[in-house]
């Protein structure tokens, strides 16, 4: 276990001088307490930060980092505190760098078609500035509303779009990044190829803020497509829904934007929680099917193309939207699952395990078996067109706390069996963080892990870059 | 029984930009849809035909050809026909002209027993529409009305005003323009949007509905728009902060000048 140094009023004064006092918090629970933890629910997972700091320039970042390393102090780089693995979590207190005066769009190259973005610019409004300039940014984390570009960079964000456009990494064509020294370092640039040296944009990417601060970010954009139109196709149980994601993306012929499965449960709570009239009492399982383009004729075919396969098979009901309203409807009750699970189940455990797209549909019934085994609710929901599945493990009310805590490890460990004994990862797109660090056995072999600690041991000897995540410094 | 459901075809809200200078709407670029109040409309009408399965729902839309796009979406969502009036000449028509022009269809295509029309579209804000059909064609009219149901002699309807919620017996044919208490239309089919794709779009135009062109359009409409602007929301407040006696004082004599002078 790491000692580190406390943050002293001495070391909170030169913060202040390097940031400005305005922008340090300290000594202060109620306005630090916002740092302690990210959207993961309920309180396990949080932690006090000793000092909050918010610089503006990459120059003020590399000052912090570098007093830090001195001083061995720990540092945690923090963007809108959306994440759902405890990434921004101090779990060592010390130094949370929030990176939210970060926020300016730097530069649209539209000859080159990048866009050169601080690290606490929204997602979102990086595709409100392309809009009226026909471009778009792919990456699509679904709170894509709130949570910011560096900590999408930082996690690999993926979202409901990956099946055709794929992941945050994809985009990234370069990075400024302050070093766990406090050195700042170019990486890629506006480049489309370059094999000069090793490639470590996507060692950073995904790196989870252990390996340092993102302070610019090169994003590559494409031309924007003008229509999306949707599916919502209505299935009589889960198995028959889930085994129509592989078979519409390998027997379509079509590649869609997105497939999103979602169970009884998991759309019953957001139809609850919208007050949603779609007739839905019949229905065991969705399925969201997303195609997007530029000529609505061509679009139109695809969704009729897509529909007739989907009813073939065994979808009992099929709703097209190609209006922006309707499409929003649709997208609405996906988007809502998680904030309404986390009304209705007050304790669960959030999942975002990942494994080939062809065995989703045995994923999923395993988890049903594991979940009436524990006597708890395993919800899936997600991503199912890139074998992304958010389950929820969900404990009934009338469990205790205590029962909660002391069954959660056990049946996750058993969960994530399943998942890699069928070739997965315990996630994919949310990331390991803090909360599934011990986990982390479950699914890659003690050699993978000591190449991940050699990485981190060489850019971070004194490791005070976002300590406690991902993995354990020392082997069991 | 034969309903007929009006909709227009406006922009959607979630796009649409204002011309500072002319205060108009900026029509490029926003996408149109239908108005999201006449939704309400063929909700009612629809839900008229799930208790009589042998009842058949006509939307019908004045506008451009694009407005077909509209009509199609109606029809995916449950309705039986479409007809659309398209033509030049109606262009510019105010909102006597215009139900001048529906009240000339719907008796050439009636009769109809009943005539559905949202509250209002969102982008004239009139409502008043619906109302001028009625007055056109001579028959009954409920307005603000919530819920729907067949009844004995005519539909139940409930009216909702500032004051009371009101049971009526309306007796048919009228016009009944509905509001959002009706519900939600649900989602068009795959076998409905397939359907509706395919279905020919009868168009008529405004002469072929027996009226002259300058009955309608500039011509045919008592209505000038003579400027549009934006009306101006001001604070015209003013902030003293109190500290000590001194401003204390000030702002006394401000208050009672202000209230002396009246409240600008």
């Amino acid at each position: 276990m790491d000692t580190y140094s406390p943050v002293t009023a001495e070391i909170a004064a030169l913060l202040e001088e390097i940031c400005g006092a305005n922008h340090v918090i300290f000594r202060d629970e109620e306005r630090l307490e916002p740092y302690s933890h990210d959207e993961i629910p309920g309180k396990h997972y949080r932690h006090m930060p000793e000092i909050v700091v918010r610089p503006s320039t990459t120059e003020e970042v590399s000052r912090i980092v570098a007093l830090a390393n001195e001083r061995h102090i720990p540092v945690t780089p923090r963007g809108a505190g959306s994440g759902l693995s405890g990434g921004a979590v101090p779990v060592f207190g010390g130094i949370v760098v929030a990176t939210d005066r970060m926020n300016k769009i730097l530069e649209l190259d539209k000859e080159n078609m990048m866009i050169v973005v601080q690290p606490g610019v929204v997602a979102n409004d990086i595709n409100e500035f392309l809009k009226p300039h026909g471009l778009f940014y792919a990456g699509y984390p679904m709170s894509m509303e709130t949570c910011y570009i560096g900590g999408n960079v930082a996690e690999n964000a993926g979202g409901g779009k990956a099946v055709k456009y794929g992941v945050t990494g994809r985009y990234v064509l370069g990075l400024e990044v302050v070093m766990p020294s406090g050195q700042i370092l170019e990486v890629g640039g506006k480049l489309l190829k370059d094999v000069t040296g090793y490639n470590l944009l996507p060692l950073l990417t995904g790196s989870e803020g252990t390996l340092g601060i993102f302070t610019k970010i090169i994003l590559k954009v494409i031309p924007r497509p003008k229509y999306q139109f949707d599916l919502l196709a209505l299935f009589k149980d889960s198995r028959t829904a889930i085994n129509a994601v592989p078979a519409t993306l390998t027997g379509s012929g079509i590649t869609p934007t997105s497939i999103e499965y979602m169970d009884a449960d998991s759309f019953k709570a957001a139809c609850r929680y919208l007050n949603e009239t779609l007739p839905y009492d019949e229905c065991g399982a969705m399925l969201l099917v997303s195609v997007d383009g530029n000529d609505p004729e061509q679009m139109m075919d695809d969704i009729e193309l897509l529909g007739d396969f989907l009813e073939k098979q065994g979808a009992f009901n099929v709703y097209v939207a190609d209006t922006q309203a309707n499409s929003e409807r649709i997208w609405k009750i996906r988007r809502s699952v998680a904030e309404a699970f986390s009304l209705y189940f007050p304790r669960q455990s959030g999942e975002d395990v990942v494994v080939p797209p062809a065995a989703i549909a045995d994923v999923v019934e395993e988890f049903q078996t594991l979940a009436e085994k524990y006597g708890v609710a395993i919800p899936c929901y997600g991503h199912a067109g890139d074998g992304n599945l958010h389950s929820r493990v969900s404990a009934p009310d009338s469990w205790s706390d205590e029962q909660w805590e002391q069954t959660l490890p056990k049946l996750l460990e058993e969960l994530y069996g399943v998942v890699a004994r069928r070739g997965g990862r315990i996630s994919g797109e949310h990331g390991i963080g803090c909360k599934r660090l011990k986990y982390m056995p479950c699914v890659v072999s003690e050699a993978f892990i000591d190449v991940l600690r050699a990485i981190k041991a060489a850019l971070d000897p004194n490791n005070i870059m976002n300590p406690g995540k991902i993995f354990a410094m020392t082997a069991k | 029984m034969r309903y007929a459901v009006l909709i227009k075809q406006v922009p959607d809200t979630r796009t649409v930009r204002m011309d500072e200078k002319t205060g108009t709407v900026v029509r490029d670029g926003s996408q149109a849809v239908i108005n999201p109040l006449d939704l309400y409309a063929l909700k009612a009408a629809l839900s008229l035909k799930t208790e009589d399965a042998a009842a058949n729902v006509t939307v019908i839309s004045m506008g451009p050809a694009a407005a077909e796009k509209a009509l199609r979406e109606a029809l995916a969502l449950g309705a039986d026909d479409a007809l659309l009036i398209c033509d030049r000449v109606a262009a510019g028509s105010d909102t006597m002209a215009t139900s001048k022009i529906l009240a000339a269809a719907l008796r050439k295509f009636g009769p109809f027993d009943a005539i559905f029309t949202g509250e209002r579209a969102t982008d004239g804000d009139t409502g008043q529409v619906g109302p001028e059909i009625a007055s056109a064609l001579g028959v009954g009219l409920a307005t603000y009305v919530g819920s729907v149901k067949t009844g004995q002699g005519g539909l139940e309807a409930e009216r909702k005003t500032e004051n009371d919620v009101e049971q009526w017996l309306v007796h048919l044919p009228a016009v009944i323009s509905v509001t959002k208490a009706i519900g939600e239309v649900g989602l068009p089919t795959l076998a409905g949007k397939k359907a509706a794709r395919r279905r020919p779009i009868p168009t008529v135009t405004v002469a072929e509905l027996g009226l002259a062109a300058e009955e309608v359009g500039l011509n045919g409409s008592p209505t000038r728009v003579v400027k549009i602007f934006h009306p101006s929301i001001g604070r015209k407040g003013r902030r003293i902060t109190v500290v000590d006696e001194t401003t204390l004082q000030q702002a006394t004599d401000a208050i009672a000048a202000m209230v002396k002078g009246g409240a600008q």
